[in-house]
């Protein structure tokens, strides 16, 4: 069997840009609603979380799950009315012992005394169970600039490297291909904000890097081998090299996909509340990177070609000498 | 053949230094793994100084550490973070509220006299304080942020205008001239809670001082904590003459129990010369970072059997030759952590995990290019060759990318997402060398070997005509 990339180009440049377009238009709306393109987490904005959860071993201290509504109430009754409350469920016995609490910034004094109100209503809470995130607002900015600027310095760095291994075509289109699967990954990140509450923390930005250098990864592979046939065969028509270059390479896209993921799913699964985001954003990443190092590296990179001939024709067969160096 | 030979003993020698490595040193757990607090401090300019050099950074640094001694919490770390941040780690802190406040607190303590005539206003001023104090916790019970805001700023006003009723000595007498500080029990020390104070000596003389001046007067004495008056007493006239001596004095003011002692450990550490502010707070209980701890060893063991099964079942021969490699890269990366002493946290282990897919991919790389030689009827030997020497322009081009950025996110790099970098960095470095030696010399190792010399072992589904060629 054999892939025709090329044939139904227009068909993947349309899947991927409306992919993309959905993305945007729900960052538009998650910007309208929200103030940002993506739910922020404290990291970015400041704020505290809390997690409490009930000490079982005590007598009678877990008899009746944990009520939501008293939680809200003792809420309101600190003042933080507005603070985004959920139930968490023990992980062996799936009973409602413990709670989070997502608030603006709190003060040690303020934090002492929601927990110590909330303890009087719910039950007595074990320490050894007790996680606290604050952030400042300062520090959240703080963290988001360094954030973006660590994604700006390793994108220049990624096209610099590539631009000087490769033609610069073919590392404008690298970047190309790296840009869609960002946009992708953020764009649907954006939509989970909007439906299911997911928000994006520090973690993100480091996924969006590592997402980066992979998606870099299998376009280049693919380009490294369109650039071998091109040194034997500079006469034959780039759409075939194109496509048998994406052919030869597919198992090895597919599988390196694949080994990669499934250490990622194993992550998703048992790798606790923290990384899970983390890894989901790196499937997503990994899964667009993959797909268009295939579909729009490929085919963006043979159309450019291809124009490049129409405009200057075959006399350029210097054309295709390519800065190998390898 | 030698070559190989020699390769093969220095993989072996690796496979050994890396196993004794991991036996004797262990790799340090994060905080988020082990339980503990870290807390994110950041000094704060004042009207007289207006800029945060090493200085102030070191003296904060001084201080915050004998607080932290003052709360008896085993290896914390205090390290300066950047121009104007100072990071504490208490591991395994059992009270992270207590640590926030003795840490938080400036404790600028002073003794101050209390101006002439103006007992009157003293007193006014503080049944007024009180009333809204009062009023204050009455407020604090119900939700109407708005009025706590209000009241928070009439409070400051009272206070300040009370600030404005005492004076300085001409040495301030500060809780720089303090030995010790203590909390007092109710029965040790009269009504409620209470720190005792001793002076060095001439602190001891300034308190003498300070008393003499005041004694049988009618003022106070004001002792002001951060510039707010915590308790005001009045000297009788038997000290006239010679003052309170001996360097020991009393604060008392409504503590509770908590109150006392945070205080106590506040003033024996010292004042901050600056005000400090706690921006982050990071706390994991310690038996959520075990919880963490276990649910990363499932991923990561989960991760690399998976991934282990799928290079067998897919690539054969060379899979069970991969899956080698992939063990020897799992023991080399880890040495490498325990080496360079890393701090194992929970996006680390992620960095770990992602290594692993990556390492198995310099392999994929080489394997794919070796079927596709020996469909295209190149003899074994020559497959394997090409296979590796062709994948290698692919595989350093793409590990170079992702170190870019691994780079990027370390010199950027804040708290968590550092030891994601290193560790991800460690694991791509490791494993070029893993691909290019150990899968290398092992497979050319397995070519040698007649029983397995057989192409189906190598690629599945190769055209007939071609086998004899392979098995040259």
């Amino acid at each position: 069997m054999k892939l025709h990339v090329n044939k139904s180009r227009n068909l993947w440049w349309i899947i991927s840009s409306s992919i993309i377009l959905a993305g945007i238009i729900s960052m538009a709306i998650s910007w309208q609603l929200l103030g940002a393109p993506l739910r922020p987490s404290l990291d970015f904005v400041g704020g505290t979380r809390l997690q409490f959860e009930r000490d079982c071993s005590l007598p009678n201290n877990c008899d009746e799950e944990v009520d939501i509504n008293i939680v809200r109430e003792v809420a309101t009754s600190q003042g933080l009315a507005d603070s985004s409350i959920q139930l968490i469920a023990d992980r062996e016995t799936r009973e409602k012992n413990g709670v989070l609490i997502r608030t603006k910034t709190l003060d040690v004094e303020k934090r002492t005394q929601l927990e110590s109100a909330l303890s009087e209503k719910i039950g007595t809470f074990d320490s050894a169970k007790k996680q606290i995130d604050t952030v400042g607002p300062t520090l959240g900015r703080q963290l988001f600039n360094t954030g973006i600027t660590a994604l700006i310095v390793a994108f220049s760095g990624i096209v610099i490297y590539l631009s000087i291994r490769f033609k610069l075509d073919y590392a404008v289109f690298a970047i190309v291909a790296t840009f869609h699967d960002i946009l992708m990954t953020t764009g649907i990140f954006s939509i989970f904000g909007l439906l299911f509450g997911i928000e994006v923390d520090s973690l993100f930005i480091v996924a969006l890097l590592t997402i980066t250098g992979f998606s870099v990864n299998d376009t280049v592979v693919i380009y490294d081998r369109i650039r071998e046939t091109l040194k034997v065969n500079p006469d034959r028509p780039i759409v075939e090299i194109v496509d048998d270059a994406v052919n030869q390479t597919l198992a090895r896209s597919i599988n390196t996909t694949a080994t990669t993921l499934l250490s990622l799913v194993a992550i998703v699964l048992f790798g606790g509340e923290t990384l899970k985001n983390f890894a989901l954003a790196l499937i997503l990443g990994f899964i667009a990177g993959a797909y268009s190092s295939i579909f729009i590296a490929s085919t963006l990179l043979a159309w450019w070609r291809e124009r490049q001939e129409k405009s200057n024709p075959p006399s350029a067969g210097t054309n295709e000498q390519l800065t190998a160096n390898s | 053949m030698q070559k190989q030979r020699s390769l093969l003993a220095l993989i072996f020698l690796l496979v050994i230094a890396a196993v004794w490595v991991i036996v004797t040193i262990p790799v340090p757990l994060g905080l988020d793994l082990r339980g503990g607090s870290q807390l994110t401090i950041e000094v704060k300019t004042t009207p007289e100084i207006k800029q945060i050099g090493e200085r102030e950074l070191e003296a904060v640094q001084t201080v915050l550490s004998k607080r932290v001694n003052g709360l008896g919490v085993s290896e914390p770390v205090i390290q300066t973070a950047g121009n104007d941040k100072i990071l504490v780690q208490l591991p395994g802190v059992d009270n992270p509220e207590q640590a926030e406040r003795v840490l938080g607190g400036t404790a600028q303590l002073e003794f101050k006299t209390q101006k002439q005539n103006t007992e009157a206003q003293l007193f006014a001023l503080r049944s007024n304080r009180q009333q809204l104090q009062v009023k204050q916790d009455e407020l604090r019970s119900g939700n109407d942020a708005a009025a706590i805001e209000k009241n928070q700023q009439e409070l400051k006003t009272n206070q300040e205008a009370i600030a404005e009723l005492f004076a300085s000595l001409e040495t301030p007498l500060t809780g720089k001239f303090l030995t010790n500080a203590n909390p007092l029990s109710p029965e040790q020390g009269g009504r409620g809670w209470s720190v005792s104070l001793q002076f060095n000596q001439k602190g001891g003389e300034l308190f003498a001082e300070l008393t003499k001046n005041l004694a049988g007067t009618g003022r106070s004495i004001g002792i002001f904590l951060d510039n707010e008056l915590i308790s005001a007493a009045s000297v009788g006239p038997q000290f006239a003459n010679t003052g309170i001596t001996g360097g020991n004095a009393v604060i008392e003011g409504q503590f509770t129990a908590q109150d006392a002692q945070d205080l106590a450990v506040q003033l024996r550490g010292g004042s901050l010369p600056v005000p400090i502010e706690i921006v982050e707070n990071r706390t994991v209980g310690a038996t959520l970072g075990r919880d963490s701890i276990q649910s990363s060893i499932y991923a990561a063991v989960g991760g690399l059997i998976v991934v282990l099964i799928f290079m067998v079942l897919y690539y054969r021969l060379p899979g069970v030759i991969a899956d080698l490699a992939l063990i020897i890269y799992a023991l080399l990366t880890w040495a490498c952590f325990a080496l360079l002493g890393v701090t194992l946290t929970l996006p680390g282990i992620a960095g770990f995990i992602l290594s692993i897919g990556m390492a198995v991919d310099a392999n994929v790389l080489i394997f794919e290019r070796t079927r596709e030689e020996l469909r295209a009827g190149k003899s074994l030997y020559r497959s394997v060759e090409s296979g590796f020497y062709r994948a290698f322009s692919s595989i350093l081009d793409s590990n170079v990318t992702t170190l870019i950025a691994c780079a990027a996110l370390f010199w950027l790099g804040f708290g968590l997402v550092k030891g994601f970098a290193v560790t991800l960095a460690v694991g791509v470095a490791v494993s070029m060398f893993t691909a290019v030696t150990c899968s290398r010399t092992l497979m050319f190792l397995a070519i040698r070997i007649d029983s397995i010399r057989k192409p189906e072992l190598f690629c599945p589904n190769l055209p007939t005509s071609n086998k004899a060629e392979v098995a040259k």
